[in-house]
């Protein structure tokens, strides 16, 4: 039986400022070292390879998440009590209680107010000419998913700090997670005052929440959690996922005319940005037994990173995996996870980022980057902060 | 090959219909139709069924061992 000391090991910082910036080339290396691979700074096993991270992700049992997501021991206490971090019938509760106000079927009735504010956000950037894509990107998420959830109009400028701070804090205690920790607590500040105060907007989820406990099927205390739960990811991500749609039709004008001439692609074009741009980078599972992964011993109580942006750019899964090609089938992309924990919100994901890709294509003729783009630093989060566009009218 | 479908994680997203429309349907409410509840899927159609189980992002879809 293999140990440990056959896994490779890798020294670099995956969450070092440069490697956040840049972490495709940290994927390479990590893929041509072998399917585990022993991260020696966080002491974590690594997946970057397809099979195994979508493997890993669909044997629920084996590998947990209730002893947290995170890379470090902090969040996988603070976050205790979550959707994200819970198991079994416990989990299925808990997604239950949320999770058919986001079934595309539920969002039917969101359909025609999401197409129609996407419409305003691209007619506001044609007429401004001159945008910052990645600020355009967060209109529309920010428009609909705090109405959705039920957040009171007070507070709501504080939603995105708070959002990636939250996020920050699921990767390793370094820099980046220590500086916006007094963000992410402020998030959870907030969401209890919400429920204490009962200021929830009437029919959200968050109204449901509050219903439910009242009916005794869940604590008054779970409902601040579920509310972030279900808040903070669905906005850095969809907009990480927009602002990246941006950049890669701006960069690759031949496949900008392909989902111009079909705009029937749209629904797979998204599928192949969230492949391509992976919105999250990794989350961890623990192991709950002594098991193996690609024939390598992983002993009960380790930890595994599913590298998700890693996974969808591995060349034994896709053919020519870093060229962006919306006619490729990409659906099988591990971007939002897969199998019990896979993104409860990729219905509204995918509602949004199509909204915004058929406005577009409907009034734009092309799409020019001005400047350089910066991505944003955050340990899990991988987005765009600075994206200078000009959008040319059709 | 069979496939079990789990209708109670299900959630409607309908990327198998996308990849098995002769397999898989979404009707007016968006509600999953699988065409071959209990029977064997037609070997035509088992390339599709199988990417179909493949993508399903909630993993509500097994082919039956």
């Amino acid at each position: 039986m293999p140990t440990r000391t056959d896994i490779p090991a890798y020294r670099p910082d995956l969450y070092s400022a440069a490697a956040i910036r840049d972490t495709h080339p940290h994927y390479v290396r990590l893929r041509a070292l072998g399917p585990v691979v022993w991260l020696t700074k966080h002491k974590v096993y690594a997946l970057p390879r397809y099979e195994q991270c979508k493997a890993v992700l669909l044997d629920d049992d084996t590998f947990v998440s209730g002893e947290g997501v995170a890379l470090n021991p902090i969040a996988n206490r603070l976050g205790q009590g979550t959707t994200l971090y819970s198991d079994g019938d416990d989990h299925a509760r808990r997604r239950a209680l949320v999770a058919h106000r986001l079934t595309p079927r539920a969002l039917r009735s969101l359909t025609a107010a999401v197409e129609e504010k996407a419409a305003e956000v691209v007619e506001a950037a044609i007429a401004r000419r001159a945008v910052d894509g990645a600020e355009m990107a967060m209109a529309l998420p920010l428009s609909v998913v705090p109405d959705l959830v039920g957040w009171p109009q007070e507070g709501r400028e504080h939603l995105l700090r708070w959002a990636g701070a939250a996020f920050n804090g699921l990767g390793p205690f370094n820099r980046q997670a220590v500086r916006t920790l007094p963000s992410s607590l402020g998030m959870m500040r907030y969401a209890r005052r919400v429920v204490r105060e009962r200021s929830v907007l009437e029919g959200s989820m968050g109204h449901d929440l509050l219903c439910a406990a009242d009916q005794g099927e869940l604590l008054p205390a779970e409902c601040a959690t579920l509310m972030i739960d279900y808040l903070s990811p669905s906005l850095d991500t969809t907009i990480s996922a927009i602002a990246s749609a941006l950049h890669l039709f701006a960069t690759h004008p031949e496949q900008w005319r392909l989902l111009k001439e079909d705009p029937g692609r749209i629904p797979n074009a998204v599928n192949e940005v969230v492949r391509y741009e992976s919105p999250i980078r990794a989350f961890t599972r623990t192991a709950a037994r002594d098991t193996t992964i690609a024939g390598h011993a992983i002993p009960k109580g380790s930890r595994v990173l599913v590298l998700y942006g890693s996974a969808n750019r591995d060349a034994l899964e896709w053919e020519a995996p870093d060229t962006f090609d919306i006619r490729r089938d990409a659906a099988r992309q591990l971007g939002f996870g897969q199998g019990t924990h896979g993104c409860a919100g990729q219905g509204l994901a995918r509602l949004e980022t199509s909204a915004i890709l058929r406005a577009l294509v409907a009034r734009v003729d092309r799409i020019e980057l001005t400047g350089t783009p910066e991505w944003a630093l955050n340990n899990i989060i991988h987005r765009y902060e600075r994206l200078p566009l000009q959008f040319i009218p059709a | 090959m069979k496939i079990s479908v789990d209708y109670a994680r299900c959630e409607g997203h309908g990327l198998c219909a996308d990849q098995a429309p002769d397999v898989f349907s979404l009707d007016d409410d968006a509600e999953l139709t699988y065409h071959f509840e209990d029977l064997e899927v037609p070997d035509e159609h088992t390339p599709a069924a199988r990417a179909a189980v493949n993508v399903c992002p909630v993993a509500a879809l097994r082919v039956q061992p």
